[in-house]
């Protein structure tokens, strides 16, 4: 049936032709709809454009908001990059589902039973069905990973499988993951997006849902803690998803993943091995942990005995598995099927293992390890996509027919000499689909990520996956690394959609828990706490340069000299290593006021200057980031706008923003920050984690107060008097100031204000105060005596003996020793924050420590 | 002969370190002709507990963690062992090294395949062109490959320089084949890629020679430390032994601790440290024959 949607309002009627001699996903010929992609099509219709379009940058600007993005390795602008999705899914049919569905628990089993043998018996290796080169000649075959314990020979817990589907509409698998599959959480965001976005397709088109999938993971995996030995006495094992760190190209999933499960987000500093048994390194001591997640690489797990060099990994894990402690899924050294010289071998291995035909059959593969298929992968080199045996071999695939002269001849000497390290694959001629692009439909290839899970005895497949496109109809590569896109997949359903798993009731009546849910890592209290030093620090500096360049490019430039001074004075508080003023162009005159525009601008905008408000804003973020599991979806959403703020689109240009734009930069940063310290105050329970958020925040604004002090108000002369009027502004206390004393503008009273008075929450005797009930509070909620107590009874000292002072010294003369005086219990209460901050560093966070080898 | 062996390695931490996690492969394994009738690891300061298993190679390794603060750390482990030299097998009557080569490839018999697993590159020995024609020199066609191994490493004694001060643990093979000069872990490892290079399976044995020599021999090189040398699978004979920094035949003189592939399946005290900054490491290796 041909459904033409040429109507004026539809989405298609920009007409999508299929590139010809391909298998298009969508179209059997161009206009003519596959039969299960016609009620999606009719959908469209009935939604019309302009609301399909609507609909979709809405989704997008969800994808921006969530920080949903995807790390491209040596990306200049940095490291996020948002997550690309298309608005036009990827739709299976049932009945074609049901075949791969079929085709990839087959695989999941056999590859698990080869795992089981080489860890193992080695039986297919001793009998000859599979030849030493390629377990011998693969790095990722790990030794010291043989005989280890592995509850009920499950090595594989979560699988992904690259499929791919050539002109006759055949499905082939590409390419297997079976160490750490990564995607998966992105599918779940993927469909979380569309389910946001177009909630009325889901019903009407029966597309089957992907919860249930997560839920039999989370709840396998947790049960392979109970196959152990290890005996719990909590009712839940602790589960824990470690990951490589924020810089990893796939971070956002993990935090994702780990949120989706219930799972804390661990990286490898924050576990220790103690006894052979693994434990989480918590405000509270150490947890012991029963079932790790991981989505590091075999060989990174563990520097003691797989990779020296990691710096990601676990020293002792292997023992700690080794001795029953702990499981880890997938098993160590799980990596090793991932080869693409095992394809050869399965059709064989199927049968010898499973008495069964395989099913899924994997893209033709000739491992250059036999002779003959060497031979022809020789003879055929321009028809090949030649790929390394093995990872590490410090090669890419290359298509055959690409290479020439010495690149041919190195690639052909080495495969001579090393023939095991090289395989050979067929080309698939990818399929294509549809991809919405600047409001008209263009035809991409098409790759399909599948994914299975153990659950229990049996496996089941996610229904549904990551559907990636290439990024452009020519390019034979289809990678998210290379600038390609993501689709989301719907299996359709025959029947009504099984819902079960969305409201599947819970068997046991859940547990009543107060305070905070999960154990906190020492690493997530330190990043929480500089989290809260750098928005602080943020927030200071972006006042600081607001109260500047108001002043500094009102009409006709500041009024008169004592202006003048006052700004450049308070410039000078920020005691900035990379001023771009000299200290001679202090004058008033024409140059200066651009280059001291100039200036500001730079301590806004500029990327590499470590004291911007960009840097620091982007600090926050960080910091931010790599907690993101334990922020709110609101909080981070806020958040994830810290790192674009203060940016201009290209670096180069920061000197060209207009003041008045500049100054709407500085108060949506403003905004951003006081957002966040709203949910703070309103959304987060009261833990450890904000305790350490708050004891940041408080430290960092008395040492800003301090700082200001000494640098403005104690040094204040008849030439500088507008500074104290900057000043109040800085610290938003100008209001109040007005309320109390009209508009007299002198030091005593404003530093009464800003320094003594107890209701007001931009003082530092309030900071003192809210800093010293964290402080009792995170006492009484981690060991007592390890608070670093006599630095903070040092501190309070040095705040009570400022508090007392008579700040009516401002009257005596500019050089009394009473300012000095002054001047010197403001450095002193200064250092003592300084001193605390460390005690609490050592105390908590001392982890932090950089391991060594030796 | 029976040795007593005792082999201590001690780091001085310049800061304390806090928490380390350490392996150790330093208990000699027994062999077709050595069997040790005692072994002993202690550690100051003395971990709470040890783990022991034995690796895929068959060597026995040791894991232990110290998680109280520690300035120092001493491992000694001291062993007595039998060493009986076992007859030198017949070199001119052993296969001609090409079908050795082919029966690797083949990997027929279960002794085949364990021994193939010394032929592909592992992290410290890479197979090179250049040094396949080094060792063709000693592998003309059809020769014994004892005859040819024994020639091979007769070769390399004289071609390269004992020098403690040549090179260090990390040295790659490549840059001892052009400085011509290094320790027997470089000797070993240059073996060990020569012999890969033409398809054969050679593997890394640790070890220790006896501290003073019997009256009348000379003392060797790498006496007063762990040694290491290389052992070359051979079908029927197995794997016979050749240590190229003293171009000899190990007999009752050489104790075997562990082999692997290259020195890093091996490496006697290996840790993982938290602090520690900079630390001195002091060897010793007494290796004393009983009457």
């Amino acid at each position: 049936m041909n459904i033409s949607l040429k109507t004026a309002d539809s989405l298609l009627d920009a007409e999508y032709s299929p590139a010809p001699g391909l298998y298009d996903e969508m179209c059997e010929a161009p206009g003519h709809f596959r039969p299960h992609w016609e009620p999606y099509a009719s959908a469209l219709a009935d939604l019309g454009r302009n609301e399909f379009s609507r609909r979709w940058q809405t989704a997008q600007q969800y994808i921006r908001e969530n920080g949903v993005t995807y790390n491209v390795y040596g990306d200049p602008r940095g490291i996020d990059r948002p997550w690309s999705l298309d608005a036009i899914p990827l739709l299976i049919s049932a009945r074609e589902w049901q075949r791969i569905e079929e085709g990839l628990i087959q695989r999941a089993r056999l590859l698990n039973l080869i795992l089981a043998d080489l860890y193992g018996e080695q039986t297919l290796l001793r009998s000859g069905y599979l030849p030493p080169a390629l377990i011998y000649a693969n790095p990722a075959f790990w030794r010291p990973c043989h005989g280890l314990r592995v509850p009920g020979d499950r090595y594989l817990s979560l699988m992904a499988v690259d499929l791919a589907r050539s002109p006759d509409g055949q499905w082939w698998v590409l390419s297997d993951r079976t160490q750490a599959p990564s995607g998966a959480g992105y599918a779940l965001e993927n469909r979380t997006v569309f389910a946001d976005t177009f909630p009325d397709f889901f019903r009407e088109l029966r597309v089957r849902r992907l919860a249930g999938f997560f839920r039999d993971l989370r709840d396998d995996l947790l049960s392979l803690g109970q196959l152990g030995k290890t005996q719990f006495n909590q009712t839940k094992p602790m589960a824990v998803l470690l990951t490589p760190g924020p810089y990893n190209e796939t971070y956002f999933e993990h935090s994702y993943l780990a949120r989706y499960l219930g799972f804390t987000l661990v990286q490898g500093g924050d576990l220790t091995v103690r006894d052979s048994k693994v434990f989480l390194k918590t405000l509270e001591g150490l947890k012991q942990v029963h079932v790790i997640l991981r989505r590091v690489d075999d060989g990174f797990c563990d520097p003691i005995e797989l990779r020296s060099e990691s710096f990601l990994g676990v020293a002792g894990l292997v023992e700690a598995v080794r001795a029953g402690n702990v499981a880890v899924a997938n098993a160590l050294g799980s990596g090793v099927v991932e080869s693409p010289g095992f394809m050869p071998f399965l059709p064989g291995l199927s049968m010898r293992l499973l008495g069964e035909t395989l099913e899924l059959p994997s893209v033709a593969t000739w491992w250059c390890g036999q002779p003959a298929a060497g031979d022809y992968v020789r003879n055929n080199l321009d028809f090949l996509v030649i790929k390394p045996s093995f990872p590490g071999l410090g090669m890419e695939p290359v298509f055959g027919g690409h290479t020439s002269g010495e690149e041919r001849r190195s690639l052909l000497d080495r495969m001579q000499d090393r023939p095991w390290n090289f395989t050979g694959q067929e080309v698939v001629n990818l399929s294509t689909a549809p991809v919405w692009s600047q409001d008209s439909l263009e035809s991409r290839r098409v790759v399909l990520r599948a994914y299975v899970a153990r659950s229990g005895d049996s496996w089941v497949v996610m229904p549904g996956g990551l559907a990636r496109v290439s990024p452009s109809l020519d390019s034979p590569v289809v990678s998210m690394q290379r600038g390609g896109g993501s689709k989301d997949a719907w299996v359709l359903s025959d029947g009504p959609v099984d819902e079960f798993s969305l409201v599947r009731p819970r068997h046991e009546p859940v547990a009543i828990v107060r305070g905070a849910a999960q154990a906190l890592p020492s690493r997530a209290a330190d990043d929480l706490y500089w989290l809260g030093r750098y928005a602080e620090r943020s927030e200071n500096l972006a006042r600081i340069l607001r109260s500047i360049l108001v002043r500094l490019t009102a009409e006709g430039g500041p009024a008169n000299h004592a202006m003048w001074n006052a700004l450049v004075e308070t410039h000078a508080a920020l005691e900035s290593e990379d001023s771009r003023l000299g200290e001679d162009d202090r004058q008033q005159h024409l140059d200066f006021t651009l280059d001291f525009e100039q200036e500001i601008l730079s301590l806004i905008f500029e990327e590499q200057r470590r004291d911007s408000l960009n840097s620091n804003m982007n600090r926050a973020w960080r910091t931010a980031a790599s907690v993101r599991d334990r922020l709110s979806n609101d909080l981070l959403r806020v958040v994830s706008q810290f790192s674009s703020l203060a940016r201009v689109d290209n670096d180069v240009a920061w000197g060209y923003v207009p003041p008045p734009d500049a100054l709407i930069v500085l108060n949506r940063c403003l905004a951003s920050l006081a957002s966040v310290r709203g949910i703070e105050m309103e959304n987060i329970t009261r833990g450890a984690g904000w305790h350490f958020l708050g004891t940041g925040r408080r430290i960092e604004r008395s040492l800003q107060l301090t700082g200001l002090f000494r640098a403005l108000l104690l040094p204040v002369r008849p030439e500088t008097w507008p500074v104290l009027d900057i000043l109040l502004e800085i610290c938003d206390s100008a209001m109040t100031y007005r309320s109390r004393y009209l508009t007299a503008l002198q030091p005593a009273p404003v530093l009464d204000l800003l320094m003594n008075d107890e209701t007001n929450p931009r003082s530092l005797r309030f900071q003192v105060l809210d800093l010293l009930s964290h402080c009792r509070a995170l006492a009484r909620m981690l060991h007592a005596a390890e608070w670093p107590l006599a630095r903070q009874t040092q501190l309070e000292k040095a705040a009570l003996r400022l508090f007392n002072f008579d700040p009516r010294f401002f009257h005596k003369a500019y050089d009394s020793p009473e300012r000095r005086e002054f001047d010197n219990l403001l450095a002193t209460l200064e250092s003592t924050l300084a001193v605390f901050s460390d005690a609490i560093t050592h105390t908590w966070f001392s982890h932090a420590e950089v391991e060594q080898r030796a | 002969m029976i040795y007593s062996v005792r082999h201590e390695t001690r780091y001085e931490y310049e800061d304390p370190v806090s928490v380390s996690h350490h392996i150790l492969r330093i208990s000699p394994r027994d062999t077709p002709s050595q069997t040790c009738r005692f072994r002993r690891i202690s550690v100051s300061p003395r971990p709470p507990r040890f783990e022991t298993h034995t690796d895929y190679f068959g060597n026995t390794v040791t894991l232990f963690t110290l998680a109280e603060p520690h300035a120092s750390l001493t491992v000694e482990a001291t062993s007595e062992i039998e060493v009986i030299a076992q007859p030198e097998p017949d070199f001119a009557s052993s296969m001609p090294w090409e079908r050795v080569r082919d029966a690797l490839a083949r990997a027929s018999s279960e002794d085949a395949v364990d021994a193939a697993q010394f032929v592909f590159d592992s992290k410290r020995v890479r197979a090179r062109r250049n040094l396949a024609e080094y060792a063709r020199e000693s592998f003309a066609h059809g020769r014994p490959l004892l005859d040819s191994a024994f020639d091979l490493t007769r070769r390399i004694f004289q071609d390269f320089r004992f020098d403690s001060k040549a090179t260090e643990v990390s040295t790659p093979v490549e840059t001892f084949f052009e400085k011509r000069r290094g320790v027997c872990q470089d000797f070993a490892h240059l073996q060990i890629a020569c012999l890969r290079s033409i398809g054969l399976a050679a593997r890394y044995v640790s070890g220790y020679l006896r501290t003073i020599p019997p009256p009348g021999r000379p003392r060797l090189a790498g006496a007063d430390a762990s040694h290491a040398w290389v052992s070359v699978w051979c079908p029927r004979t197995a794997w016979v032994d050749f240590d190229p920094t003293n171009n000899c035949v190990p007999g009752d003189g050489h104790i075997t601790a562990a082999w692997g592939r290259d020195y890093n399946d091996v490496s006697p005290v290996y840790g993982v440290l938290q602090g520690g900054a900079r630390h001195n490491l002091h060897v010793g290796v007494d290796v004393i024959p009983e009457q």
